[in-house]
């Protein structure tokens, strides 16, 4: 009791200090500071899909139509630049958050999968996923103080649940499979995610 | 009939042989398997896709593009063929989406069948490639003491970079003249860049990339080249001119010293001292003498009396003319190398002896020397009262006049020093009479240096004038030796005058007629005329 008293404690002291502190900040540095992490997000699982690939070309993009849909893909975002352009900041704010925390289960499997991937590079990708995992946790505390700032529409998230499972498969084909096919979705949802908060970054600084 | 018949089939047998024949020399055959090269999506707006045709079977053949499309029921064929080129499908802005699957094959077909490439999956996200930069400028800037280069461009004009909807990234990549060595920088989302190591005298080549979103670089701008200009900007003139100064500044400095060569050469290899007599010029001697020089000498002549102030006159006493030998002087020189008074007078002419006086003289300057009275020259000195070591008769007896009146001579003691010259208590012995000889009283007075004069002028027609001393008996007698009368200021004139005669004169050699006396002497001296009337 008293030591989730203190944990309280220390939660709310804290959430106090960062509300203090980001009421000192304006919009733009917190767009600013959340389109680079995302921007490292996304240059990150970039990275990990060209080591995956490296050596298994085949996997590329010739063959291998996916296996299913990504978990995200009922999520209505815009597809084109005009589309995005129309979008409202809070609602693409609202967007972002919902992917991102669409991904913090299916990052805990990826990285659990890593840990026994039979890949030559298997080390290198466990690494990269945990940075992944650090960077989308913070990536998603910053968002959502930023949402306190931007009125009640940014505060809503649709919910994006994964229902994958833990297992990713049990031969190595086909472990490999998934596992390609889970970290290609993380790409494109980061990439959505950077590219929306780029908008707002602009938007917000009035000029790029 | 039947003949007829088989001859149909014949020839219809031979058509169709001809026709197979003709069909298999153009092999005609279905297209072969055309392959979806690459797809390209320069802004993340539109995307184009090449592919590469097999072959085409001998028939012209049709190359068709097909696609399907994530969320997209149905499927489509490429909206447009022509504005990539040849075997390449454009995808516009309304029919390009991002972050969907693409799934696309190209069919060729001619009259004989169809062939399907291979399906590509792509989603525009990953074949982002901009086009290069444009209009890379270089520039050299003046930045205190290095130049650099300033490297500006601008985005491909097709990227949308004001609303954020593609982020891009920049690098460029330099090299020096002909060298096939590049050195990479990155210069993040920055149009310019600015080159700091640069060389002057060295051409640099430029080019600079881009890349989108995470995506694939571009390819390299084109080239752009400037040479650095060799440096004659502020510096330059700087180091041009501080040696040019030197050089000025030297010049003027060598004119100076050639110049004033005789001073420096005074100063610093200063002459041997010489016999010299204070206001009067043997140079000007030397050269016809002219009433002038003549009366810029007497003008001089007080000077003298001043300056003999400040040194002891001297008795010299010597017998014989014969020793104005050379090497009895330059031996008595080299024996008593200090004992010129500063203030001698070197008095070497008789009368008579005009040839050998020259010699004497000749000699006399050789080894006589006269010092003008300078402090800083040589001390005076102080002459050794010689007892008249050889008293022989000079071959030249002049007449001895008797002493008109009496007066004083200055005697010097055997082994003064120096420290006696500054004495400023002469002893003077009160000449007696004079006839043929100098009788000397014994009486002690003091005077003061410049009171030798004084008691010149208390004497009546007391003019001072020199005189050799012949020979000198024992402490109280001189015998002078002397030519005539002369006033202080006319024995100087007319010793002058007498002097003048005289012809060459050594330069070296300053001094009075002897009047008349023909005594030897080590060292020249004379004998200050108190008695002038000789």
């Amino acid at each position: 009791m008293e030591h989730r008293k203190m944990n309280g404690g220390k939660v709310f002291i804290s959430v106090l200090c960062v509300a203090a502190v980001c009421s000192a900040v304006p919009v733009s540095d917190l767009l600013d500071r959340a389109s680079q992490r995302s921007d490292t997000l996304h240059a990150l699982s970039t990275l990990l899909t060209h080591e995956l690939d490296s050596h298994f070309p085949p996997l590329g993009r010739v063959i291998m139509p996916r296996p299913s849909m990504c978990h995200t893909s009922s999520l209505q975002t815009p597809n084109d630049k005009e589309q995005a352009l129309q979008v409202s900041e809070s609602d693409l704010l609202s967007l972002a958050r919902s992917l991102l925390q669409a991904w913090i289960d299916p990052l805990t499997v990826l990285s659990n999968s890593a840990n026994n991937l039979p890949h030559p590079a298997q080390n290198s990708i466990s690494n990269k996923i945990q940075e992944l995992q650090e960077h989308s946790k913070s990536l998603g505390d910053g968002l959502d103080i930023l949402s306190g700032k931007m009125g009640a529409a940014a505060q809503g998230i649709s919910f994006l649940p994964y229902r994958g499972g833990n297992d990713i498969g049990h031969d190595k084909i086909s472990k490999l499979t998934n596992f390609h096919f889970l970290l290609s979705c993380f790409r494109r949802d980061s990439h959505k995610i950077d590219s929306f908060l780029k908008v707002l970054r602009c938007r917000a600084a009035k000029m790029c | 009939m039947q003949s007829l018949f088989w001859m149909m089939r014949g020839l219809e047998l031979a058509l169709l042989l001809l026709l197979c024949a003709a069909l298999q020399s153009n092999s005609m055959s279905p297209p072969g398997k055309p392959v979806l090269l690459s797809c390209r999506s320069p802004e993340k707006e539109t995307f184009t896709c090449w592919w590469e045709p097999g072959s085409d079977g001998g028939l012209p053949t049709t190359h068709r593009l097909y696609y399907e499309r994530e969320r997209l029921k149905g499927t489509h064929e490429c909206p447009d063929y022509q504005s990539a080129g040849k075997n390449s499908c454009f995808f516009d802005k309304n029919h390009t989406s991002i972050w969907v699957d693409y799934y696309l094959t190209v069919v060729a077909s001619n009259a004989l069948g169809n062939a399907t490439s291979d399906l590509l999956k792509l989603d525009v996200m990953e074949i982002v490639k901009p086009d290069p930069p444009e209009n890379v400028a270089l520039q050299v800037e003046d930045r205190e003491d290095s130049p650099l280069l300033h490297v500006s461009w601008e985005h491909p004009h097709n990227t949308d970079i004001k609303s954020g909807w593609v982020t891009i990234k920049y690098a460029l990549r330099v090299k020096q003249g002909n060298s096939n060595k590049w050195k990479e920088y990155t210069s993040g989302t920055q149009t310019h860049f600015r080159l700091y190591s640069v060389s002057p005298g060295v051409e640099y080549t430029v080019q600079v990339r881009c890349m989108l979103d995470h995506g694939f670089w571009s390819e390299w701008s084109n080239t752009s080249s400037m040479g650095i200009p060799n440096y004659l900007q502020t510096e330059r003139p700087f180091w041009v001119l501080m040696p040019t100064l030197f050089v000025i500044l030297c010049t003027v400095v060598m004119f100076i010293l050639v110049l004033k060569r005789k001073n420096l050469k005074q100063y610093v290899l200063p002459p041997v001292p010489r016999p010299k007599i204070s206001g009067v010029d043997f140079q000007l001697l030397k050269s016809a003498p002219t009433e002038d020089t003549i009366n810029a000498l007497n003008q001089n002549f007080p000077c003298m009396v001043a300056w003999k102030d400040q040194m002891e006159d001297y008795l010299i006493v010597t017998e014989n003319d014969n020793r104005f030998q050379p090497d009895f002087f330059s031996s008595q020189k080299r024996k008593n190398s200090l004992l010129f008074p500063s203030g001698l007078y070197l008095h070497s002419e008789i009368q008579e002896s005009e040839p050998r006086l020259n010699d004497q003289e000749n000699v006399g300057k050789r080894s006589l020397s006269y010092v003008p009275a300078q402090e800083h020259q040589n001390p005076s000195l102080n002459f050794v009262f010689t007892e008249a070591p050889d008293q022989t008769h000079s071959k030249h007896d002049a007449s001895v006049k008797p002493f008109p009146n009496t007066g004083y001579v200055d005697i010097q003691r055997c082994g003064g020093n120096t420290q006696e010259v500054d004495e400023e208590q002469l002893q003077y012995s009160r000449v007696k009479e004079v006839d043929s000889a100098l009788i000397l009283e014994k009486e002690n007075i003091t005077l003061s240096r410049s009171g030798y004069t004084d008691i010149q002028r208390q004497e009546e027609n007391t003019s001072e004038g020199y005189s050799r001393v012949k020979e000198v008996g024992g402490d109280s007698v001189v015998i002078l030796q002397q030519k005539k009368n002369l006033s202080p200021d006319s024995a100087y004139q007319e010793e002058r005058d007498y002097y003048m005669d005289y012809k060459p004169r050594s330069p070296h050699v300053t001094g009075f007629n002897r009047t008349g006396l023909c005594t030897e002497m080590n060292d020249s001296g004379y004998v200050d005329n108190v008695l002038n009337h000789f």
